[in-house]
């Protein structure tokens, strides 16, 4: 079999649960609170700065920390339960050379990450301009604008989902995998942040955000670099552990 | 997919494998023939498998080594196409349907989806069952959806383990009829299972296993056909003559001899000469479940994990 063979069939492995109508429920809910955001929201003073201008409007719809979180509980959870449900066994009965069958599947969880991604901030842009004409404002961000930041999200899930799936084959158990996934994103970046304040621009959170052309200490190129380091580095690691690890 | 002539289907050869300081398989070796249905039997708990486990390169051995068709499981050119397998009972997405499972399945292996009705139907399983969710299934449906899984690629090798779980009657006749049909085509089958009785009828071969160590292993014909049944008014005559020839004879009562260690053409032969009538000579077939208690001085069929 081929390696496109085995994309495909985990691909197939995806779309043949309720997970991607779950997740993409999740994007629905998100794009509708940020639609209920420009309709009702407000700055501290009472204003509505933050959609004057196109640059808070990029600010807004901006959608890479999101999709990156997202995605890369999607990732963990897609990854682990193979484990929980015991269907790695066929995945490794098929290609029992492991990091090929998990290369195949890193490669389609991310590329569902990236669809996360997209579609995210799809929606997003779709809500904010669509609630826009109840407000002063009018849609002021350029295509390029938008199509920066439907990229840069496509990447950052892509990277996200790849770093949680990697977490899942690391944790191999569902909750686990997904707790690991929250503490390397949200919980454990503030608290090194604390010790070496100097990191804070490292954090994926940030440098998801930094990409998306908020404007911040981080130029884009290094911000989409440090996003596929902090996928490829627990990538790497899971590819050593199913080597090394007996599968049942 | 291949089904190129193979002498030999499975070996494991000094296979050792310990948990956590525990060892559940120690020194275990033994050979499965093509054309021939093998059980590898033993207690819940004594290392079947783990066993199947490295054979399959899911488990990696401390020593020793277990190959398919003479190749590591990793080093066949089509792993999938050379063995089907059915190892846990409930390896599914419970929110997937079966036949999507199944195609999930083929596509990977490589194998066009049109094959996947087929299997389902091979099986028993109806297509309307085959679009329900995993997670509605009842152990004999996940069982049968394991099998299909198992020929998908209509593999010259199988491996199950308990594939009888859970199957009523009519499911175990299938599953003997599909294994029996196999192995008649040359294909190499191997069939785990702590329900000695019951796979008794089903298996050519047997490899008994207890506590991760081989106990025996053979033809069921060998180990079962052990002794014979004689019927005969001289009693005392006869079993002398077999005991000098060999023989163990027990006197069941005053006419009636049980006798192990000779063939049945030897006891015939030795009754003739003497000139001694035979009311009865027939062989006395003892279950694998008795053969396996004598050999292991167990009077039970479960072992600690």
């Amino acid at each position: 079999m081929t390696s496109t063979h085995l994309i495909r069939s985990q691909l197939l492995n995806l779309a043949t649960t309720r997970m991607p109508v779950a997740f993409g429920a999740v994007i629905v809910l998100l794009a509708t609170v940020n639609g209920v955001a420009v309709v009702v929201g407000t700055d501290m003073d009472g204003s509505k700065t933050f959609i004057s201008s196109g640059a808070d409007q990029q600010s807004l719809v901006a959608f890479a920390a999101n999709a990156l979180m997202l995605a890369a509980l999607f990732g963990a959870t897609a990854a682990a339960r193979e484990y929980a449900h015991n269907t790695a066994i066929a995945t490794y009965l098929i290609t029992p050379r492991r990091p090929r069958a998990l290369l195949a599947q890193l490669t389609a969880i991310g590329a569902a990450g990236a669809v996360l991604g997209l579609l995210g901030t799809a929606c997003t842009v779709v809500a904010v301009a669509a609630t826009l004409p109840f407000t002063d404002y009018g849609f002021l961000m350029s295509a390029t604008d938008v199509l920066r930041v439907l990229a840069v999200a496509a990447f950052a899930g892509a990277s996200g989902a790849v770093l949680g799936a990697a977490l899942g084959t690391l944790v191999r158990n569902t909750g686990g995998a997904v707790s690991a996934t929250v503490v390397a994103l949200v919980i454990a970046p503030p608290v090194v942040v604390q010790l070496v304040s100097e990191a804070a621009r490292w954090v994926p959170m940030a440098l998801a955000t930094a990409a998306s052309g908020i404007p911040g200490e981080t130029g884009t190129a290094t911000s989409l670099v440090g996003i596929a380091a902090w996928a490829l580095l627990p990538a790497l690691l899971a590819v050593w552990a199913v080597q090394r690890r007996d599968v049942v | 997919m291949t089904t190129a002539a193979h002498h030999v289907g499975l070996t494991v050869t000094h296979l050792t494998k310990s948990y956590a300081g525990t060892e559940v398989v120690h020194d275990l070796s033994f050979t499965v023939r093509p054309g021939r249905i093998t059980g590898f039997l033993g207690p819940n708990g004594s290392g079947k498998s783990t066993t199947m486990k490295m054979l399959l390169d899911l488990a990696a051995a401390d020593h020793g080594t277990a190959t398919v068709r003479d190749a590591r499981y990793r080093d066949l050119s089509h792993p999938a196409g050379t063995v089907g397998v059915v190892l846990e009972p409930n390896a599914f997405h419970p929110g997937r349907s079966g036949r999507n499972h199944l195609r999930v399945l083929a596509l990977a292996a490589g194998v066009p989806s049109a094959r996947v009705d087929e299997v389902l139907d091979t099986v028993g399983l109806a297509p309307r069952a085959a679009r329900r969710r995993v997670g509605t299934y009842s152990l004999g449906m996940k069982q049968r959806l394991s099998l299909a899984a198992a020929l998908l690629t209509d593999p010259p090798v199988l491996v199950l383990d308990e594939p009888a779980n859970g199957l009523d009657p009519q499911g175990i006749r299938e599953l003997r009829d599909l294994l029996r049909a196999r192995a008649e085509r040359g294909h190499t089958v191997l069939v785990s299972s702590h329900l000695l009785t019951e796979v008794q009828h089903l298996v050519d071969d047997v490899v008994v296993i207890s506590g991760g160590r081989l106990v025996t292993s053979g033809t069921v014909a060998d180990l079962t056909d052990s002794a014979a049944l004689v019927r005969t008014p001289d009693a005392p005559v006869l079993a002398a003559r077999l005991a000098d020839l060999g023989a163990r004879v027990e006197h069941s009562d005053a006419e009636t001899l049980v006798v192990s260690g000779l063939g049945l053409d030897k006891i015939g032969r030795a009754a003739l000469e003497l000139g001694v009538a035979l009311h009865e000579l027939s062989p006395q077939a003892s279950s694998l479940e008795d053969v396996f208690f004598a050999l292991t001085g167990s009077t039970t069929t479960h072992e600690e994990a």
